[in-house]
């Protein structure tokens, strides 16, 4: 029974969801492990009025830029509540932002007002204050004991309004009334993987036109674990969303969320495909170490879901289809995998439910479906949850396009793709160098699916522009085509194929084209190695900087105690040698230059907010130059030709 | 039918008994003192339960031995199975019917060590006048035996298996670990030697799955279609919800096999030990296949309310007792929403009084 709302804007939305839902928990917060805190519908879109009218009395304009600083907790959507109600744009970052950030957003986007999670970062902004001149007061989520004149508590301003609003002030809802939908709700600045924050100007009618086309089935019995930065477009779709269904959104940490997985059995989550890497290789440390027959009988379950699935995925078209298949073929082989499928299937039906069952509830047992983005799901990893019995929806979108493009649903889980294009949404794949369009386009056969090219996509979700940024945004969007800068193809079962960045092209010294990415991701699945990013562009060769898991060094024998002692150590460099040698070789379908030949061990791992996005994407340019000596090394003697 | 040599050779009775052993240690390394303790938080999911245990499914079995003429030898087989307490595989298959497993597990507690007075009071009862028809062709045959039910044999098996059970119990007190492989390995170990039976049985038998009459496979079928059917109904009847339905629908049909092969092994002797076995391999087969579409219709009628069910009880878990999940005017089914099991709070059972 599903029953979302679709409005006009966040603040009618925020209204029709108090009506319809009520007293059912909206948001919940971790008091103590079993102790949680719910806030109701109803609620919440009183003290978001509240805060509101608070905010128009701080002298909050209509459209105005409020700043939102913080990560996940209940303060954050209460403030959003706040800024949307009194029809005003927030501007949403995450606690790990950096001064130079801080300083170039609040005043690129002018903001009076912000809201400021902790003590600690309003004191960076308060000794940042010279730097800051539009900048008049900070609303802490916090409860602290400041006496700035101009730093206020949340409470503060929601008990302004509250007392106004007792007296009959009524301006949020005219604020209300007034919002168009093309009018802003959020300018999110992107520090992207390259160059200076861009503000992503995102209107009411990108992301309502995002709550009609999500093709997930929710409802008022579902429960959504949130724990990806709730600024970043993708979480915060989820989190517009689940308020559209009746969802209860519960508020984790990496550090208590195997606890809330256990203990909330979130039916849904929006995920990043790091947390399945280490979720993966925790299933499998498990696995090794049980004894044999238990190892036995995790390995029977996983064959037989292999070819029960495989056989399923064929007979309803669900497989990876790069290339025309004859149709004659196809018929031949039917009846082939429906045998295989009946033989198969009453054996995989008791190990199913004896074997795989266990494991599907240690990864949080209502699961009913995840969505996996913010970058590509290794195939392997993708393929070994579906395997398994955990659906994972791959999608893909960028903040630009608010962010939904496409996403893998149920019925159409193509692995290896991003599933179909959302409704109301075009897709061209454009040739890189003549700009031609090779998708849709009837003078390629079948209307070129299977040609690989450049994204282009066109659709209500698009962003309004970049802000203060006109020649930017013509470059970006052109007659209404936003060009996404990633490479990707049609499948011929009607599915988006993602295939690397254009902009991370790496180009040889010799010409040779090849996607980092890959290689990086086939790598990265190797235990022995955390993070790794490869170099070489104008290179003779290709390169890896590598960041190795220490304990996993440690287990096999390395003596060494912290990172820096183990990249200097030769016993660890061979054994990663020997590693790399056996994973990215020709047989395992790597052409000959996309072979690593040098590599250089980190002596420390990357962080968030430093070296990876909060997405867990790499910031190329930043790790290039904070170990240009390191990439120089691998290339000592380029000029005579390599090692 | 007649069987001219032995069912099951004298390798196959060991398996048989070694596969009996693995099941009910399995079945004993399930369960925990706490178990037992959870039967008294049911009472009366239990005495439904009860009810449709001990006192429908003999009765259907008797009901088809007549309704469908079965020679003597197979009706008895029949009701023996009738009388049978639940077994572990019920609990697996109301974990995923989306059934209470907590009220299963206790079900198959309870019905474990009643059965100890229950059956053979309800053999006794049942099975009078088809004792009374073997005797008659013993003594037709001249070999002057008189047939009955031997009672004190059947209660010494009973007592038998449930040794195993014990020694599962005592290994899951000193370690959950080795208690959980356990489990799964009887279950694997169940489904091979029940395949290696069948395989052999047709083998060494040519012919025997044809010769057997259809009335004989109806019964086979029909004795936990039955069950389901009916625990279903009469719990429903009762007003429990819909969560204890399906386990006490599921609980009722699928019996503890295993114990059938052990009685009929230790307690009856040829000629009528093969035939008895034979049915009680037939509707071993047949209930893991019943059970099997049983579980993924309940499966799938179950998911709303189960997930209702689910969100009500976390709500409770993580907010407190007290706290009461309103669901918007029109969200749940009439059914469920009068039902105070749906995860209505103390507080709420008060208000709507």
């Amino acid at each position: 029974m599903e029953n979302r709302i679709v409005a006009e804007n966040m603040a009618q939305l925020f209204q029709r969801a108090a009506e319809q839902y009520g007293d059912l928990p909206a948001f919940a917060t971790r008091k103590k492990e079993l102790e949680w805190e719910p806030v109701s519908f109803r609620k919440l879109y009183e003290k978001g009025l509240n805060l509101a009218t608070g905010l128009i009395k701080l002298g909050v304009k209509a459209k105005e830029h409020v700043g939102l600083f913080g990560d996940n907790r209940f303060e954050w959507i209460l403030s959003d509540y706040g800024i949307q109600l009194c029809g005003a744009v927030n501007v949403p970052r995450g606690r790990d932002i950096t001064d130079a950030e801080l300083v170039y957003i609040i005043n690129h986007a002018e903001i009076k007002i912000a809201f400021v999670e902790t003590a600690q970062l309003a004191n960076s902004i308060i000794n940042l204050k010279k730097e800051l001149p539009t900048l008049k007061k900070i609303i802490l989520h916090e409860k602290s004991d400041s006496n700035a004149k101009y730093v206020l508590n949340i409470a503060e301003v929601e008990e302004i309004g509250m007392k106004l609003r007792e007296k009959g002030d009524r301006q949020a809802e005219s604020r209300m009334e007034a919002i168009n939908p093309e009018d802003l709700f959020t300018l999110i600045y992107t520090s992207g993987t390259t160059g200076k924050p861009k503000g992503v100007m995102l209107s009411h009618g990108n992301i309502m036109s995002q709550m009609k086309v999500i093709p997930i089935k929710l409802n008022c019995t579902d429960r959504v674990l949130s724990i990806l930065p709730v600024w970043h477009s993708f979480e915060r779709v989820f989190e517009v969303y689940t308020i559209s269904c009746g969802v209860c959104t519960y508020y984790t940490s990496i550090r208590t969320l195997a606890d809330d997985l256990k203990n909330v059995e979130p039916t849904f989550m929006g995920s990043a495909p790091r947390l399945w890497e280490s979720l993966h290789q925790r299933i499998l440390k498990r696995v090794k170490e049980a004894h044999p027959m238990r190892r036995l009988l995790f390995h029977t379950a996983y064959f037989l879901s292999k070819q029960y699935k495989s056989s399923l995925y064929f007979m309803f078209d669900r497989k990876l289809k790069t290339e025309k298949e004859s149709s004659l073929l196809r018929i031949v082989q039917l009846p082939f995998h429906a045998l295989r499928w009946l033989l198969v299937t009453p054996f995989y039906g008791f190990f199913n439910v004896a074997v795989l069952e266990p494991i599907r509830l240690s990864a949080g047992g209502s699961l009913k479906a995840t969505v996996s983005g913010g970058g590509a799901l290794p195939k392997e990893i993708d393929r070994f949850f579906n395997y398994i019995g955990i659906p994972v929806l791959e999608g893909y979108g960028m903040t630009e396009t608010s962010p939904v493009i496409a996403v893998r649903t149920e019925d159409q889980l193509v692995i290896g793709t991003v599933g179909p294009i959302v409704e109301e949404t075009e897709v061209r794949i454009v040739d890189l160098e003549t700009g031609d369009t090779l998708y849709p386009d009837r003078s390629h056969p079948e209307n070129g699916r299977g040609i690989r090219g450049e994204i282009h996509v066109k659709g209500p979700q698009v962003m309004q522009g970049y802000y203060k940024e006109k020649e930017l945004t013509a470059n970006t969007i052109r007659n209404g085509w936003l060009r996404t800068g990633d490479l990707g193809m049609i499948t011929f079962n009607n599915c988006l194929k993602i295939l690397g960045r254009s902009k991370s092209t790496i180009v040889l010294l010799s010409g040779e084209n090849l996607e980092p990415e890959p290689i990086e991701m086939r790598l990265t699945q190797s235990p022995l190695v955390e993070h790794c990013m490869v170099v070489g562009q104008d290179k003779k060769f290709i390169g890896a900087l590598i960041v190795p898991d220490l304990g996993e060094l440690r287990a096999k024998g390395i003596q060494a105690q912290t990172l820096a002692e183990a990249s200097e150590n030769e016993e660890a460099k061979k054994l990663m040698r020997a590693e790399i040698k056996k994973v990215i070789s020709t047989s395992n379908g790597f052409k000959r230059h996309e072979l690593i030949q040098e590599f250089q061990l980190l002596p420390e791992t990357f962080k968030i907010g430093v070296e990876l996005t909060s997405l867990f994407k790499m910031k190329r340019h930043i790790i290039q130059d904070k170990y240009a000596d390191k990439i120089e090394s691998m290339y000592p003697n380029e000029s005579s030709g390599g090692k | 039918m007649e069987f001219t040599t032995q069912l099951l050779y004298p390798i196959d009775q060991i398996l048989l008994a070694v596969m009996i052993f693995s099941i009910m240690f399995g079945m004993g390394a399930s369960l925990t003192i706490d178990d037992f303790k959870t039967v008294m938080r049911y009472p009366r999911g239990i005495l439904i339960g009860f009810l449709s245990q001990f006192g429908l499914m003999p009765f259907f079995a008797y009901g088809l031995a007549i309704f469908l003429n079965l020679p003597p030898a197979y009706a008895i087989a029949i009701i023996l199975i009738g009388c049978l307490p639940g077994g572990t595989t019920s609990n697996m298959f109301a974990y995923f019917a989306r059934g209470s497993v907590a009220l299963s597990i206790a079900m198959t507690t309870a019905s474990t060590v009643m059965a100890l007075l229950m059956m053979p009071i309800l053999l006794e009862f049942y099975t009078a006048e088809f004792t009374s028809a073997i005797s008659a062709e013993l003594q037709t045959a001249g070999t002057g035996t008189e047939f009955v039910i031997p009672t004190g044999n059947i209660i010494s098996s009973l007592i038998l298996v449930l040794v195993p059970v014990a020694l599962g119990m005592f290994l899951r007190a000193k370690s959950q670990a080795w208690a959980k492989t356990a489990e799964d390995t009887a279950g694997f170990m169940g489904i091979i030697v029940i395949l290696y039976l069948i395989g052999t049985a047709f083998a060494r038998h040519s012919g025997l799955m044809l010769q057997t009459p259809i009335n004989i496979y109806i019964a086979a079928i029909c004795v936990g279609l039955l069950g389901f059917l009916f625990g279903f109904w009469m719990s429903r009847l009762f007003k429990l919800s819909p969560i204890f339905q399906r386990a006490i629908s599921l609980e009722t049909g699928i019996q503890n096999g295993p114990i059938a092969f052990a009685i009929i092994l230790l307690s009856f002797a040829e000629p009528i030990q093969s035939q008895m076995l034979w049915l009680a391999i037939l509707y071993s087969t047949f209930i893991v296949i019943t059970s099997s579409f049983i579980t993924l219709y309940y499966r799938r009628v179950g998911k709303f309310d189960y997930e209702i069910y689910k969100n009500t009880t976390i709500h409770n878990k993580l907010f407190g007792d007290e706290y009461v999940s309103n669901y918007p005017d029109g969200f749940l089914p009439k059914r469920i929403e009068h039902d105070p099991s749906q995860g209505f709070t103390p507080s709420q059972i008060r208000e709507k009084k």
